[in-house]
């Protein structure tokens, strides 16, 4: 099998989604679909995809790595750039807010990283914490919705939003091309023979968090040119339906398998789905229905599909 | 103990296209089995307590009508399991000695619908005796015990079930010396109530020390079965090997 | 002897409810009127509600698995409750319902994550979404109807027992309280259900069908959501889908301060208590000191986190090995 094959077997399932969402939506909704509108797409989906890939690298690290702080890191992050740079420090300049907004999300995601591989406290303890407190401080210093974004930052809603997502991906290129790829993966599959092996687990698990913060602050400043202001309701919104992305991208939540990639697509999957459902204009409750359904029935085949293909060897 | 029960393997195939297995293992009797890693001694071990499918052929116990195709009917016919892997499929790390023992059986101590400490503990000590297992709070977590202990415990575990039938998969795994004589000490006296035992290990000498008789596998078939003068180091070996003695 | 005592379950359950008297000293002397009989009471229902939506979380937790479902069927069973009620239901005939439903909910969340070996938290997710669909599209978002007079009085924060100036719901809570840590020690159910969370795949080498056992534990778990959601409905007055969404992290949030470890085979019931008792004390506490819900929030996370690093540490994966 030609190594393309067999990465597309992994992803298996999200990817054959992918294919009949894009066509039913094209040929249901031919305007909104239409290659003019991509970017507007693009846009419109860029947040949820930054929020998939944030989730990634601590799922991929194994045991239990998870981090639901990544939803009310991109709201904290959204909050700070608006409210506390641009309105009360005037700062405008992309040179200053992306650097100090990806800052702030690898100092949190520092923390957490100490806190679920120094300190020890189960992840999704350790960022159920970071949760709160992100959820705590981003309505202390945001009560309410406010804007406007800085121009540069609402002019990156629309087909600009390729750029951030591209860095992304590049850098997760670079990163696959270092030993650390190959050592996170390690962890991720069997920490305790890593371990045995030399791999300073602690560490590679402590970066895998590291990641995660800067990736979830890239999102919080795609959010922020979506919504062209601040909201501080908004971002805790995208955990959950981020993790889902993640598992439905072929990310085993026990982490060692997948990839960012597969968790970029399944988080495509998702926003297509609810652009499909949105097509046939049901109610919002019937696309509720709809959406969970799927979720279940994806991950079903999902594993499935992975008992089949381990059963034929 | 039943009298007269035995176990009866019946054109057993456990890979397929080779030799079909028929033994008979009888009441009393103490049956080793030797073969080099992963030449089908464990799946057999495996098949006797329903854990793995045969390709063809039955194993049944006397008076007890159909096949053994599960763990559970295993258990029904009077067959008990040790596991190999101690750590990953025996102990539960995180409960007490008496917790560990009793799990399986844990539907005897109860007392107008709720568990008896009381005859669980009582039940406990008549096998820590047996067994002379060293935990000096049966309380504690069993990982506060050495591994010889918690094998005991895992055995006594196994044996308050009251079998027939004790399958043993590599007992001394990881067991120091001394304790290991123990619970030789042990196999044989279960033998000689009546129980059948068969062993599977990895040491040679363990066998001949023990068994009445030993089946060595190769390639998935048992290529060879010793018993009394014939069962010699080297002749268990070569048979291993394939080659003549 | 006495160093072991201090790392024990028992010692974290102890200091948990130690923790909670603390506070409620703390309080007293800060706050004017913290112990008057009507704060305590009001203390005690809010807790108690907690308290009830936090079973399933303990059962599934030492099981092995986690919950994203809770506040979905509490929302169910509030809304459906309030609706059939509003319809002329017999009351009785809507709670056996209300119960079987979650029931069914609860056993499909256990029989896919464990059938087919997918992450609960995605199951229980998706399967909590669809409910909450399913409820909002029945009731077109609009849900009506309300409590009956007697569900109102049990949970009512004036209520009395009596001579006791508690409502029903306490002493209930108390006796269920001692039910559920009985079934957890004494019967074969709370030993199996320690062991599968302790070594799932020893489980089927000591006869017990895991399985099985995550069907009933899920299904418990929905139903005991379902019972938070029907009291709620009293104590509220009214139905709301989303009444439950604050109790999806602190069913989990009382479990872990309770001093379960989410790895399972760890956990008991009375620590989920004591980590109620501590949540609720702290939130009454920094909202009577005049704190914003938001900074409360932000607290509560800084005190899970040192509750929990204080006692709630993983091993190091070199003394896994």
């Amino acid at each position: 099998m030609s190594p393309v094959l067999r990465k597309l077997r992994g992803v298996g399932f999200a990817v054959v989604m992918l294919i009949v969402l894009i066509v039913l939506n094209v040929a249901l909704n031919p305007a909104r679909f239409q290659p003019s509108s991509w970017g507007t797409l693009l846009g419109l989906a860029a947040p949820l995809i930054g929020a998939a890939v944030a989730s990634a690298p601590v799922i991929l690290a194994g045991r239990g790595g998870i981090d639901i702080s990544v939803g009310p890191l991109m709201g904290f992050v959204n909050a700070l750039v608006i409210q506390l740079l641009f309105l009360n420090l005037g700062i405008s300049s992309p040179l200053v807010i992306v650097p100090a907004a990806l800052l702030v999300g690898a100092a949190v995601g520092a923390a957490n990283g100490v806190l679920a591989t120094i300190v020890r406290i189960q992840p999704i303890v350790a960022t159920l914490g970071t949760y709160l407190i992100l959820t705590g401080i981003t309505l202390t210093i945001l009560p309410a919705p406010i804007g406007p974004a800085p121009d540069w930052l609402k002019a990156m809603a629309g087909p600009l939003s390729i750029m951030p997502l591209a860095l992304i991906g590049l850098c997760w290129l670079l990163i696959r091309r270092t030993p650390y790829h190959d050592l996170l993966m390690a962890v991720g599959s069997d920490d305790r023979a890593a371990y045995t092996a030399g791999v300073p687990v602690t560490k590679v698990r402590l970066i895998a968090y590291v990641l995660t913060g800067i990736f979830a602050a890239a999102a919080g400043l795609m959010l922020t040119s979506l919504i062209g202001s601040a909201d501080p309701n908004i971002g805790p919104t995208y955990t959950l339906i981020a993790i889902a992305a993640v598992a439905l991208g072929g990310v085993s939540l026990a982490g060692g398998r997948g990839g960012l990639g597969g968790a970029a697509i399944g988080a495509i999957d998702i926003f297509l789905l609810q652009s499909l459902l949105t097509t046939f204009n049901v109610s919002t409750y019937v696309l509720q229905i709809a959406y969970g359904l799927i979720l279940v029935v994806a991950v079903v085949l999902t594993a499935v599909q992975e008992r089949l293909s381990k059963r034929k060897g | 103990m039943a009298e007269g029960k035995a176990l009866r393997v019946r054109d057993l195939v456990i890979a397929p296209g080779i030799d079909p297995i028929t033994q008979t293992i009888a009441p009393g009797e103490i049956v080793g089995l030797a073969g080099l890693d992963g030449h089908g001694q464990e799946r057999f071990l495996r098949a006797l307590a329903g854990l793995e499918r045969p390709v063809l052929g039955e194993i049944a116990v006397d008076g007890k009508a159909g096949s053994i195709t599960s763990f559970r009917k295993a258990v029904a016919g009077g067959i008990a399991y040790l596991p190999r892997d101690r750590r990953s499929t025996g102990i539960f790390p995180a409960q007490s000695v008496l917790d560990n023992f009793a799990i399986s059986t844990v539907s005897n101590d109860r007392r107008f619908g709720l568990l008896s400490f009381a005859a669980r503990r009582r039940r406990y000590e008549a096998y820590r005796q047996k067994l002379s297992i060293v935990a000096p709070r049966p309380e504690a977590a069993i990982t506060t015990l050495s591994g010889g202990n918690q094998q005991k415990v895992l055995l006594a575990r196994a044996l308050a079930l009251e079998p027939n039938f004790l399958l043993l998969n590599d007992p001394t795994r990881g067991v120091d010396v001394a304790t290991r004589h123990v619970l030789y000490d042990v196999f044989r006296s279960l033998a000689a109530e009546g129980m059948a035992l068969v062993i599977l290990s990895s040491e040679i000498e363990e066998i001949l020390l023990l068994c009445h008789r030993v089946l060595v596998f190769r390639e998935q078939r048992v290529s060879a079965e010793f018993s009394g003068a014939e069962m010699t180091t080297d002749a268990v070996i070569a048979a291993m090997f394939g080659r003549a003695a | 002897m006495t160093s072991n005592w201090f790392q024990s379950t028992d010692a974290r359950i102890a200091g948990a409810f130690l923790m909670a008297l603390l506070l409620q000293i703390v309080g007293t002397l800060l706050i004017p009127g913290y112990s008057a009989p009507f704060a305590i009471r009001a203390l005690l229902v809010i807790a108690s509600l907690l308290a009830v939506a936090s079973i399933g979380q303990t059962l599934v937790v030492i099981l092995g698995g986690i919950d994203l479902s809770i506040p979905f069927v509490i929302g169910f069973a509030n809304v459906v409750a309030a609706q059939l009620y509003g319809q002329g239901w017999n009351f009785a005939l809507v709670c056996v319902l209300v119960g079987v439903l979650a029931i069914a909910i609860g056993a499909l969340n256990g029989l896919i994550s464990r059938g087919l070996n997918i992450h609960p938290l995605i199951v229980t997710l998706g399967i909590g979404m669809v409910v909450q669909g399913a409820v909002l599209l029945w009731t077109e978002g609009f849900p009506s109807g309300s409590a009956p007079e007697a569900v109102s009085s049990f949970v009512s924060i004036g209520g009395s027992v009596g001579p006791l100036p508690v409502p029903l719901l306490v002493p209930c809570l108390i006796l269920l309280t001692a039910l559920i840590v009985l079934v957890l020690a004494r019967t074969p159910y709370g030993r199996r259900l320690y062991a599968v969370g302790s070594n799932p795949e020893a489980a089927p080498l000591a006869l017990i069908d895991p399985l099985r056992m995550w069907i009933v534990t899920y299904a418990a778990s929905a139903f005991f959501a379902a019972v938070a959601g029907v009291l709620l409905l009293g104590f509220t007055g009214s139905a709301y889908g989303d009444v439950g969404q604050p109790y999806l992290f602190q069913t989990i949030a009382a479990v872990v301060v309770g001093g379960a470890a989410l790895v399972g085979g760890r956990g008991s019931y009375l620590g989920t208590i004591a980590g109620v008792l501590v949540l609720t004390e702290i939130n009454t506490l920094l909202i009577g000191l005049g704190f914003r819900p938001s900074t409360v929030q932000a607290a509560l996370g800084l005190v899970i986190l040192l509750l929990v690093s204080l006692y709630g540490r993983e091993r190091h994966v070199r003394t896994t090995i």
